[in-house]
């Protein structure tokens, strides 16, 4: 028969498979970044553009060179490669300030993608999120050495930002929400202080179904409520505590990393619960933003939770469960 | 009767379902070719017993192979002509069986079983056992077993879901022979001795939905277009509202489901007297010249049906005899039409992801989406990892094969290959345990 040279071929079903890919997934979510990244490079000029630039670079190229010291050869790097170092350098970059000396975010993004990422086997082994763990990296590593955060007008802030001022003297912030949502005069990180850029980036995601919008809601409303629950129910302090500081960028795009949340949609709930108490609670006591330290705590809960809430298979009955036991 | 939703189950995936390709082409018969292999193990259970020997004259009709044991089933010649050997023959998916090869004389002379002399609960029973008819939905569990329940059953369910894409022989089945199936229906229900009729539709069958509207008697149900709805399990929950228990079977729950073909083959065999010499199954995809709707005689060889329908194309990458999401890939064109074929679906290189796995990204896409509720990635480590004893306790034997999981997954993982090897060795380690 005319069709007998032609290879088939032969693998388990199902034959068909949905196009989405970890690839295009994780070029997605670069895409989601890029309104971020514009932002940061508005408000605090050609510096952070350098520094973004660098991270990025410096995760990908990690990630090559490990792989190629590992005996890989390059071609099947090429092919494999997936684009999450891509997102870790980008997130590393957003969460640095424009004020850290140009080898920080180098320095950050190869900790995050060769110690934390590849060290643990690659992508989707890894323990906690890569991102994360390299600004709390270069956070404590550069403590002694940048005491200030950066104004977008250039002009640094010794010691307190808004946040941690607010938090420490329960004083409300003089900023208007407006600012605090567009991030005008707000000093911070490169990535985190346009409100307006993340939350374009979030919808994105959303659209795209790449996140569950309900979890990073969740955790955003959580942390606002304990704030205002520890600070005598005075809801003045809801929005502030949302919109100053890290929260939204941790709970849009590192919080909800796949690698890094739990697998069952109870598990998520919890977790992300969880992560909005201990991340008001863990700002309240030590008066410093700590969504980063709230979200590798509770990274390393995640095994945790994972072997305690499993899916009930259906039509799962209670006598079926007696009976394993009796076993 | 008017047309009733369905419940809504909230865990499935959904596919685009290609129907179209032939969802409007009636069902043409294919001419028997030249030469017929049929397979003496078409059903679930022991291998039926030739009755005859090479050289042996044959109808069509006749019987040739003989049921052994309690579970198995009759085989019959589709043909009349000559029997020129019984083989042993490994087919495309790996399947060693015998086969008896006939050679058509085209004379065309058929034999039939005598008038039913009754139509009482055994003797129909009876009569679905002679004529050798199986769950034709793929599962081949013999039916007259099926109709013979320990319990009483209440609600007879009819799968007429066919949720797997590409399929559409249920579909113009019911369009085209609703009489005939509404007639074995009540047949098998007068067998089982139940009152309560229900038919599951997916709501992409209008038509089908319409056309069986118009019968008294039993509950039509428009069911939400979600894979796979089609599954015992979900197609009870989602008609009935009962949740058939972790490790029951459908009659638990006083159930039985049956299959739109297998009601076909019934009402055949009590009205028109014939055993199960044919079937209808759908040659599709894009691979294929002319995707058709086919009825084709038992032991047909798919090459001929593949010439039938045009060839295949250039780009054709995969063969898979069955729908998309459960059946078997073929290895070669090494197969014969069987009672439990449904399909041949001719996949091209843009259909078929041939992707290399890579990581798992924990993404719980496929936990998510499983129909069974169960954690594919952790049954998957486990099996990896040789931890068969993990593998159970995260679901392993409640899984359906559906494939749903491995669908949606952006890491390609082949899921259900590890989940099926994990079964199997489980099984295993049950048998040697007992
Ligand atoms: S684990 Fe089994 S039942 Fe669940 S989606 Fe995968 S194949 Fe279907
Ligand atoms: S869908 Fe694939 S990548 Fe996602 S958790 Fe399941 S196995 Fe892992």
């Amino acid at each position: 028969m005319e069709n007998n040279g032609q290879m088939l071929v032969y693998s388990s079903s199902p034959h068909k498979k949905a196009p989405r890919t970890t690839r295009f997934i994780m070029i997605n979510v670069c895409v989601a970044l890029i309104p971020a990244c514009i932002a940061g490079i508005i408000f605090f000029g050609y510096l952070a553009a350098i520094i973004l630039a660098l991270s990025l670079i410096s995760a990908v190229i990690s990630e090559f060179v490990y792989l190629l010291i590992c005996g890989m050869n390059f071609k099947k790097i090429c092919a494999q490669f997936d684009f999450t170092s891509c997102v870790t350098g980008l997130l590393v970059g957003l969460t640095i300030g424009v004020n850290y000396p140009l080898y920080a975010p180098v320095l950050g993004s190869m900790f995050a993608i060769i110690v934390v990422k590849m060290f643990f086997g690659g992508t989707g082994k890894n323990l906690v999120n890569p991102a994360i763990a390299g600004r709390i990296f270069i956070f404590i590593s550069f403590q002694s050495v940048v005491t200030e955060w950066i104004l977008p007008s250039g002009n640094p802030v010794t010691g307190a930002t808004e946040l941690t001022g607010m938090l420490e003297s329960g004083n409300l912030s003089s900023l208007s929400l407006l600012d605090m949502f567009l991030g005008r005069n707000l000093a911070g990180c490169i990535g985190e202080t346009c409100k307006l850029a993340l939350i374009i980036g979030a919808v994105y995601l959303c659209a795209m179904r790449i996140i569950d919008i309900r979890f990073p809601l969740i955790y955003i409303a959580v942390t606002g409520l304990f704030t205002v629950a520890l600070n005598g129910f005075n809801f003045a302090y809801f929005l502030p505590s949302i919109l100053l500081g890290g929260l939204i960028i941790g709970a849009f795009f590192m919080a909800t990393d796949y690698v890094t949340t739990p697998n069952t949609k109870a598990g998520n709930y919890i977790y992300f619960f969880l992560l909005g108490i201990l991340t008001a609670g863990l700002r309240q006591a030590t008066g410093m933003e700590t969504v980063s330290f709230a979200i590798l705590l509770m990274n390393l809960l995640i095994p945790l939770i994972d072997k305690i809430i499993i899916n009930k298979p259906f039509g799962f009955t209670k006598t079926k469960k007696k009976s394993v036991k009796d076993n | 009767m008017s047309i009733r939703k369905g419940k809504n189950y909230p865990y499935g995936i959904h596919i685009p379902d290609m129907k179209y390709l032939c969802a409007s082409s009636p069902i043409e018969v294919m001419p028997a070719p030249n030469k017929l292999f049929i397979s003496l193990s078409q059903h679930i259970g022991a291998p039926a017993i030739p009755v005859v020997a090479p050289g042996d004259e044959v109808k069509k009709g006749q019987i040739i192979g003989k049921e052994s044991g309690a579970i198995s089933a009759n085989i019959y010649s589709s043909v009349s002509g000559k029997v020129l050997s019984i083989e042993e023959i490994v087919n495309g998916v790996g399947q060693k069986q015998k086969y008896i090869v006939i050679e058509n004389d085209f004379k065309n002379e058929e034999v039939l079983f005598p008038d039913m002399k009754d139509f009482e609960a055994q003797s129909i029973i009876d009569r679905i056992r002679l004529a050798g008819i199986v769950g034709l939905g793929g599962a081949g569990f013999p039916t007259a077993v099926k109709l013979s329940p320990k319990s009483p059953l209440e609600i007879l369910v009819i799968n007429g879901a066919e949720c797997e894409p590409y399929l559409n022989c249920d579909n113009r089945l019911m369009l085209e022979r609703t009489d005939d199936i509404f007639k074995g229906i009540n047949y098998v229900a007068k067998a089982l001795n139940v009152k309560r009729i229900i038919i599951g539709i997916e709501k992409n069958k209008p038509e089908a939905l319409e056309a069986f509207s118009k019968y008294e008697g039993f509950e039509v149900v428009a069911l939400k277009k979600q894979y796979p709805v089609g599954s015992e399990k979900h197609l009870i929950y989602c008609t009935t509202g009962r949740k058939v228990p972790v490790g029951k079977m459908p009659f638990d729950v006083g159930c039985c489901v049956q299959n739109i073909k297998t009601m076909i083959a019934c009402y055949e065999a009590i009205e028109l007297n014939k055993p199960l010499t044919e079937i209808v199954m759908t040659v599709s995809g894009l691979g294929i010249n002319s995707p058709k709707n086919l009825k084709v005689a038992i032991g047909t060889p798919f090459e001929d049906i593949i010439k039938y329908c045009g060839g295949l194309k250039e780009n054709t990458v995969k063969l898979v005899c069955g729908g998309p999401m459960m059946g078997k890939a073929l290895a070669n064109t090494v197969k014969f039409a069987s009672k439990t074929d449904s399909g041949l679906i001719a996949l091209s290189g843009e259909e078929c992801s041939v992707a290399q796995p890579s990581n798992c990204i924990n993404c719980a896409r496929c936990a998510n989406n499983c129909p069974m509720r169960l954690m594919p990635m952790y049954i998957e480590s486990c099996a990896l990892a040789g931890d068969f004893v993990g593998a159970e306790k995260y679901g392993a034997m409640n899984c359906i094969e559906c494939g749903s999981c491995a669908y949606n997954c952006p890491a390609k993982r082949a899921l259900v290959e590890s989940i099926r090897f994990a079964k199997a060795k489980i099984k295993e380690a049950k048998q040697n345990g007992k």
